[in-house]
């Protein structure tokens, strides 16, 4: 039988002692648009998370592509899962947008010419063109996310986690990650992490909720 | 009972600390200032393992720092021959030594000064003369330490999560990164204290030129003995630094 894209069993995590989730069960398929809705505090980043490597867990187990989690490095899952921070400000390390968004290839060896043809793609794509040699640490918060989100497709990832996407654009923006958001539904996975619930019932195939660490109901 | 001594005897103990860490260049006596301050913090019920712990992903910083200076000192017997290159001295290995050893006694400082509550903190040092603006700054910037290392730490997830393999890298492609965590974490650390002075200014910071206070700390017993203590230790460490 073929196993999810992302599976986890009675998975539990706590932080500095405190339990934040309890015995989650989760399978989620890179052909799908999943998004998980909660209050405040009830473990919706943490589980993102998680599932992305950067916390690790006590208990239960978290697969990806069939491999447990626990056995890759961070980089190596980094290569497969895209990770957008709740806030942009932290994986936004470069000095200038477009030394951000050629980053991970110039790393991997790619060749220049190839690097620079990909970050003006990815450039017009998200309407940054205009701030291609910009300083990084000017740039609007609106700006910031798109850029983040622009820096993790560089990367081409098969699976996203976007921790609250829509924070910081305006209504016209929104509509533009929803259309780029849309393009990509069918080579990539999404769990959207969103307090927007207009964003997530257009672009959601599936709704998550979360309360105390644990997932309530589809 | 450690935990409730005065915060200006733990400035004190501090200050000797890092003024023997600053004057002593032999290696064994600084590896005893080091021992003993680790032995106060763990009076203190400081965890300096734990510290460590979090400084796990910067440690390859220090430890290159501590290669390079001592490659580039020369002086003293060669103990790394290739060829006729010598890449090793004595005098090399003794000043990287002393460099981790003066790492590891800030260390153990900022362990000792973390234990006391920062309220209590400020207020030693307004008993001790230093302004009441002065004595704030200095503790915010103690309370934002650990905020700067969780930055490095974020910076390190960040890179890593595009695929970057730290290990697999080059030496030339690791100093590279390394600048690219270290130009965030301060351009980051700029701007949040002009946010604060901002933030603190709108709440009325140096609205009245005089600043009373309920809280007024008093020396006990244990105080004197500690600050006795630590005085005898530190002019007998430097008795024996003359000496030697």
């Amino acid at each position: 039988m073929m196993m999810p894209f992302i599976q986890v069993n009675q998975m539990s995590c706590s932080i500095k002692g405190k339990v934040i989730l309890t015995d989650i069960n989760l399978k989620l398929e890179q052909s799908q648009c999943v998004a998980l809705v909660g209050p405040n505090g009830s473990g919706k980043t943490t589980l993102g998370k998680a599932l992305a490597g950067i916390l690790p867990f006590q208990k239960g187990s978290i697969y990806l592509q069939n491999e447990s989690i626990k056995e890759k490095s961070l980089s190596s899952i980094g290569t497969v899962i895209g990770y957008l921070f709740q806030n942009p400000e932290k994986q936004i390390f470069a000095s200038t947008v477009a030394e951000e968004l050629s980053f991970a290839l110039k790393y991997k060896g790619f060749p220049a010419d190839e690097i620079e043809k990909s970050v003006d793609d990815m450039l017009r794509r998200f309407e940054l063109n205009h701030l291609k040699n910009a300083s990084t640490y000017f740039l609007s918060q609106g700006e910031k996310q798109r850029l983040a989100i622009a820096a993790l497709l560089m990367n081409h990832p098969q699976y996203l986690i976007l921790d609250e996407p829509t924070t910081g654009l305006d209504s016209k923006r929104k509509e533009q990650l929803g259309h780029l958001l849309d393009s990509l539904k069918d080579k990539v996975g999404m769990l959207l992490i969103s307090h927007d619930k207009s964003f997530i019932r257009r672009h959601a195939y599936q709704t998550l909720k979360m309360e105390g660490g644990q997932i309530l109901h589809d | 009972m450690t935990k409730a001594l005065d915060p200006r005897t733990k400035l004190l103990i501090v200050l000797c600390l890092s003024s023997l860490g600053l004057i002593i260049t032999h290696p064994i006596l600084l590896t005893f200032v080091f021992l003993v301050g680790l032995l106060i913090s763990m009076a203190f019920k400081g965890d300096f393992f734990s510290l460590i712990k979090r400084f796990k992903k910067v440690l390859y910083l220090f430890i290159a720092m501590i290669i390079l200076q001592s490659l580039f000192t020369t002086g003293g017997e060669p103990l790394v021959e290739i060829g006729s290159v010598t890449l090793l001295t004595t005098l090399g290995f003794q000043r990287g030594f002393g460099y981790l050893m003066r790492v590891l006694i800030i260390l153990v400082c900022g362990i000792i000064v973390a234990t006391a509550k920062m309220r209590h903190m400020v207020q030693g040092l307004v008993q001790l003369g230093v302004p009441y603006d002065f004595a704030f700054m200095a503790s915010i910037g103690i309370k934002f330490l650990p905020l700067l290392v969780e930055e490095i730490q974020d910076t390190f997830v960040a890179i890593e999560l595009r695929g970057i393999d730290f290990k697999k890298l080059s030496l030339k492609a690791k100093l590279e990164i390394i600048s690219y965590i270290f130009t965030p974490v301060f351009a980051g650390a700029l701007m949040k204290a002009k946010k604060l002075s901002l933030s603190v200014e709108c709440r009325g910071f140096r609205a009245y030129d005089q600043r009373t206070s309920i809280l007024t700390l008093k020396m006990n017993s244990l105080d004197y003995l500690w600050i006795a203590l630590t005085l005898t230790l530190t002019i007998w460490s430097l008795y024996l630094y003359l000496i030697y």
